[in-house]
């Protein structure tokens, strides 16, 4: 029983916030529509090429029916690059916020390591891609190496950074009620993170889609990247844009659930907000 | 002058001295294993195909590091440019934050570099689609960090100023532009990276000269010595770009850097 009672209480949370962000944002998605509107009217109406400019209504059609141009298998394509980015992703929350909690630890160990971090993370990783491709080879993992490299840096550094920006009040306070170390991180350090992990998270989602669909640029045979070089060689602009607009999707609701666990770990964080 | 010289020498000897051990390391491993060298060359072959007259001239170095330094720059200054004013004007009127606003959003939440196919459709070859992709990726860091800091001033001293009767340029001039400082130099500092980043892979798709065509012609004639040269030369620029802003962020904001000092 006190387990379906918690259980539904999620599930009205869930509810309220999914309400919540369509009626927050009902101005932002009216604009955007209107944006829609607009690239449609404008195209039919100044009669601009297809190869220029495609409506999106016939982006959309590509998706979902059969065209004369060019067939791709959608679902394979959509299906490999969720997939190299998910991962990617997942990696990178899971070995990032781990890594970052490990390193902490150790309070020299983490003087030694963050200026390390922190000059990598200003380099163009995005470089390293063509290297890992010819020690790799095609294919699925490389991707996600790439995608996992491109994006882990500003997960471990804004971990690092939320695990060790707290208050020496807090901190003095709880020494002088014995605090363990365990209990220090549990209690304290990494509450108090979560903040920083999230938005650290947040980079991520993009960063890992942004890895994932540069490795397919670069070399791959299946995939949303391989798409639009592919049809770019062709001068096929429509697949170029239902490319985009199924990457945009997925990486908005990445980004969405990143958030939606951003609200259910931080209530507090989002109370203060409605008072 | 002469201490600051000293202070900068202290400061950077350390980075220095981690960069050459990490050759070091890196020269040792490659010779104790016997690594070949297209699979990971030594620095010293790296260097020799950087500096070496009889291998570095069949690169032509310097072609590729203007095309690719020119793009960066470019870009850079477009990004930083329009990045700010559009913050600014954000930040000004209710009714322009309100139409951009969710455009830059939902730009924002594009996966920009996805753009770079069709930038070369529409412009073709060349400098313009390259420093396009560069300019739409690095451009939300600015705009966004910047019209954060527009917002981020405390309401007292808004109130205070108000009842002083300042005007609404002189609350931009004297307070929102000051206190934003930080946050746009912090946006500048990811768009550098950034800008290097979109050029690269302009460069990768389609490109006749710069380090990213060079890496990428390089990679299928596994010639790996100059892929991790380019590597090196791509590191160079983006961080003399980086600490570039560092050293204008001390001259725009001497007050910050005396509290960080204390």
């Amino acid at each position: 029983m006190e387990k379906f009672a918690r259980v539904s209480a999620t599930m009205i949370k869930l509810g309220r916030f999914v309400r919540r962000s369509v009626v927050d944002n009902y101005k932002s998605i009216l604009v955007i529509v209107g944006f829609f509107l607009l690239w449609e009217f404008s195209v039919r109406i100044l009669h601009t090429p297809e190869f220029v400019l495609p409506t999106p209504s016939s982006a959309i059609a590509h998706l979902f029916f059969k065209q004369a141009d060019a067939n791709y298998n959608w679902a394979l394509h959509i299906r490999t690059t969720v997939y190299e980015f998910l991962i990617g992703f997942c990696v990178t929350a899971v070995s990032g916020v781990g890594l970052a909690i490990v390193i902490v630890w150790s309070k020299r160990f983490k003087n030694l390591s963050m200026p390390m971090f922190t000059f990598i993370n200003s380099l163009p990783i995005i470089a390293i891609a063509p290297i890992i491709l010819l020690w790799m080879g095609y294919g699925i993992k490389t991707n996600i190496l790439i995608a996992f490299l491109v994006s882990f840096f500003p997960v471990i550094i804004n971990t690092m950074t939320g695990l060790d920006s707290i208050e020496d009040d807090l901190l003095d306070l709880v020494r002088y009620l014995h605090a363990s170390k365990l209990q220090i991180f549990l209690k304290i350090r990494i509450p108090n993170s979560l903040p920083y992990i999230f938005s650290g998270l947040k980079i991520c989602s993009t960063m890992s889609i942004v890895g994932a669909i540069v490795g397919e640029f670069i070399a791959s045979d299946r995939g949303l990247g391989y798409i639009i070089i592919n049809s770019q060689y062709a001068m096929d602009t429509p697949p170029i844009f239902s490319a985009l607009i199924v990457i945009s999707l997925a990486g908005a609701a990445l980004y969405w659930v990143v958030a939606l666990f951003e609200r259910l770990l931080m209530p507090w964080a989002f109370k203060s907000q409605k008072a | 002058m002469g201490k600051s010289v000293t202070a900068f020498i202290k400061k950077i000897a350390p980075k220095l001295l981690y960069f050459f051990l990490f050759l070091a390391v890196w020269q040792a491993v490659v010779m104790v294993f016997k690594i070949k060298v297209f699979i990971l060359p030594s620095p010293i072959a790296v260097f020799q195909h950087l500096l070496d007259p009889s291998i570095a001239v069949q690169y032509d170095w310097w072609h590729h590091i203007g095309a690719t330094l020119m793009e960066v720059l470019v870009s850079f200054a477009a990004t930083a440019v329009v990045g700010i004013a559009l913050a600014i004007l954000i930040s000004w009127s209710r009714l322009f934050s309100q139409l951009l606003s969710p455009i830059i959003i939902l730009f924002n939440s594009l996966p920009k570099i996805a753009l770079a196919p069709l930038f070369l459709i529409w412009f073709g070859y060349g400098f313009l689609p390259n420093i396009l992709v560069a300019f739409m990726i690095a451009f939300f860091p600015v705009i966004i960090n910047t019209s954060a800091g527009l917002m981020a001033v405390e309401d007292d001293l808004l109130d205070l100023v108000r009842y002083l009767n300042a005007s609404k340029l002189q609350v931009f001039m004297k307070i929102r532009i000051p206190n934003s400082l930080p946050y746009i130099f912090a946006g500048l500092k990811i768009s550098a990276t950034m800008c290097v980043v979109g050029s690269i892979v302009g460069e990768f798709i389609a490109a006749e000269k710069g380090l990213g065509y060079l890496l990428r012609d390089a990679q299928a004639f596994i010639d790996t010595p100059t892929m991790f040269a380019c590597l090196l030369l791509l590191s160079a620029i983006g961080l003399a770009l980086f600490s570039f802003i560092g050293f204008l962020e001390k001259i725009c904001m001497p007050w910050e850097h005396v509290q960080v000092e204390k």
